[in-house]
């Protein structure tokens, strides 16, 4: 009987110690996952608020708020008076800037004289998809509303919604901080262009976040029904890379389509606009064929006592060069800015060749028009126009493409230059035959004299934008932070500069 | 008789219970993960997530996992004796939570460590020892007693070597 005792009494004992033990074990469990758990910004849906993300990843923040430093406006239209005789007719003949940080980027987009002055939702030259790449509100939007809802309507229809500047939530996933593509159209650009998206790695992401926005793009009318099942079109944001990523491929791409993007006010010509093949042509350069993604120079790893992160302080590497080139660029720093000086200005020489000879040739064939040519004899000259521009406008439109791929770059131009010329050549014969000798294009060498050929009412442009700014903006600004989607603390002391508030 | 029988039938119950909650508590602990020689058990709980990152990121980790380094390697029977001690010195210590944020190798452990130090790299700890005589020496202790770490201080875990070292680090990914 004692025997049974003793076992009931060591079993009993065993099982209360036993018991401690066990809750300990599943004490120390939980205690392990949340440690080795990400924060979760959101679980649902997506963060757009940059804010949020702050409170996780501080380091991050504050360097990409950095970016805010960048807010100089420099007139391209003043120092490139060319660009307006090239895009006369188009948006871009109006305002044109060097880019500005991240942070600006929703505030350019208002600023800009191409988006003009809505009084209302649906007013405005402009579709939703002109803000596609200000703001991780876009991929909240498409989240909320469906991709084609996104993409349908004016501009103006999002403006109390498109109101945090890009951040985060465009590259990262909310819930788990990964890198992702926010962007459907990148996705579908990239089967397109025969990419096997299960294939893509982490290097890849790297530079293909960046590429959700720095690449070429049009938009696609899109026909659709929606959830009332009305017919609606939605001009969507589609890369044109079926056909491969170069500057010709894409050219054969949008022929094939008989895509233009709009017709030249002077020469008549259906246009191509380039917009920032960023991405398309630094993968023609040694950089991308060594592997190295655009993080690697454009956001370099950061210490700050035995932390390390990546320096969201997105920018030109060359203010950052002992951190970013010199890293793997043995020269001294002087050198090394030397030689990408050197390669600044020779693309600058070939680019101003180029520019000049498809500006002179729009208004030789705006001449000719004049003079009586007919379509038959302008055909040839006006296919040579389209697809010089559309080489010139890939090689430059991007960031820095002298270095990306310096080859690549001032090979488009020489081209570009040639087929200029050629054209200029055909029209000499063609002003020639309806008596137009010894034609002189007028001159283009300042922006007041550049708008002015190409008809652009600046001044009016200004003042409907002016009071767009004091009406409608406020009241989007007001919407946007009374439904909670803006916080405007972060845009304490943000100037707002323009190429006309000077 | 009759409260005999129960005795018998609770007792042999309780043993049975008691029985299946120590294969649940083994299992539960990942007890039998501590007779390999694998480094992820060092990490099944989170305490040396750090110790394991930075060593899993350094040249070390292609040749010699944790126990190769930190338990003595001559023979069998020291290698469990002193896994034994220093299991039942660490699960004391993180069940009772008297750990300390920074953790220190022990006088017993950094000798097992040099001394495997030695066993890997023999033909060149060699020709330091019979050089030893050459060496200044301002301490007055023999240079032969330094440790290895004190000028190759950042073999295998890195120059910074507290949580802060490794901020991202969230053990290993199980996905």
């Amino acid at each position: 009987m004692n025997k049974y005792k003793l076992l009931l009494g060591g079993s009993l004992v065993a099982i209360a110690a036993m018991g401690f033990m066990a809750s300990s074990i599943s004490g120390k469990q939980e205690e392990r996952e949340s440690i080795n758990t990400s924060p979760v910004v959101k679980a649902e849906g997506v963060e757009s608020k940059n804010e949020e993300w702050a409170r996780y990843f501080p380091r991050q923040y504050d360097s990409w708020k950095q970016t805010k430093q960048s807010d100089t406006i420099e007139d391209m239209l003043e120092k490139k008076p060319q660009l307006v005789i090239l895009w006369a007719g188009y948006g871009f003949a109006k305002d044109y800037n060097a880019p500005r940080g991240h942070f600006y980027a929703v505030q350019s987009n208002i600023n800009s004289l191409r988006t003009g002055a809505p009084v209302g939702p649906a007013t405005g030259p402009m579709p939703t998809a002109c803000w596609t790449c200000k703001s991780p509100d876009v991929p909240r939007v498409m989240d909320e509303e469906g991709e084609n809802e996104y993409f349908t309507g004016k501009w103006a229809r999002l403006g109390d919604q498109i109101v945090n500047p890009i951040g985060c939530a465009d590259c990262h996933d909310s819930k788990t901080a990964n890198l992702a593509i926010s962007r459907p159209y990148l996705k579908k650009g990239l089967e397109a262009s025969g990419v096997n998206l299960d294939e893509i790695t982490h290097q890849d992401m790297r530079s293909l976040v960046c590429a959700q926005c720095h690449s070429e793009y049009y938009f696609k009318p899109t026909e659709y029904k929606d959830a009332e099942g009305k017919d609606q079109v939605a001009k969507v944001v589609t890369f044109p890379w079926a056909e491969g990523l170069s500057a010709e491929n894409m050219e054969t791409y949008y022929d094939g389509y008989g895509f233009s993007d709009w017709t030249h006010k002077i020469s008549k010509t259906p246009m191509l606009k380039a917009q920032h093949p960023g991405y398309e042509i630094y993968k023609t350069g040694i950089h991308a064929k060594r592997g190295v993604s655009c993080a690697d120079c454009h956001m370099p790893y950061k210490q700050e006592g035995s932390v390390k992160y990546s320096d969201h302080h997105i920018g030109n590497p060359l203010d950052n060069i002992a951190n970013t080139c010199l890293t793997c660029h043995r020269e001294s720093e002087e050198e090394f800015k030397s030689l990408v000086k050197t390669k600044f200005e020779r693309k600058e020489q070939l680019m101003e060749l180029a520019m000049n000879s498809l500006g002179k040739a729009h208004l030789a064939a705006g001449k000719a028009w004049e003079a009586g040519a007919t379509e038959d004899e302008m055909e040839p000259v006006l296919e040579l126009i389209r697809s010089g521009q559309w080489l010139w406008d890939y090689s430059i439109a991007s960031h820095g493409s002298f270095y990306h791929a310096p080859e690549e770059t001032l090979r488009l131009l020489g081209v570009a230059n040639d087929k200029a010329q050629e054209a200029r050549l055909k029209l000499v014969a063609v002003l020639a035959k309806h008596d137009v000798f010894d034609y002189v294009a007028p001159d283009f060498s300042t922006k007041e004299k550049a708008q002015e050929l190409a008809g652009v009412p600046l001044q009016k442009l200004i003042d409907e934008k002016v009071a767009f700014k004091s009406a409608l903006l406020q009241e989007w600004n007001q919407t946007a932070v009374k439904e909670g989607r803006l916080n405007m603390e972060p845009r304490k002391g943000m100037s707002d500069n323009s190429s006309y508030s000077k | 008789m009759k409260a005999g029988k129960v005795l018998t039938f609770s007792s042999i119950f309780a043993f049975a219970v008691a029985v299946v909650f120590f294969i649940y508590l083994v299992n539960a602990s990942k007890a039998l993960s501590y007779l390999s020689t694998d480094p992820k058990a060092c990490i099944n709980c989170h305490v040396m997530n750090t110790q394991y990152a930075t060593w899993q990121h350094s040249s070390h980790a292609q040749r010699a996992s944790c126990v190769e380094c930190h338990l003595p390697t001559d023979s069998t029977v020291n290698k469990y004796k002193a896994k034994a001690r220093d299991g039942w010195n660490h699960s004391l210590a993180f069940t009772m939570d008297t750990y300390d944020q920074v953790l220190q190798i022990s006088e017993d452990g950094a000798n097992r460590v040099q001394a495997n130090c030695i066993s890997c790299h023999a033909r060149l700890t060699e020709i330091i020892i019979s050089n030893s005589d050459r060496y200044h020496d301002f301490s007055g202790t023999p240079s032969t007693e330094r440790k290895c770490w004190e000028c190759h201080r950042d073999v295998p875990h890195g120059k910074a070597r507290s949580l802060s070292s490794t901020p991202n680090n969230l053990g290993v990914r199980e996905q």
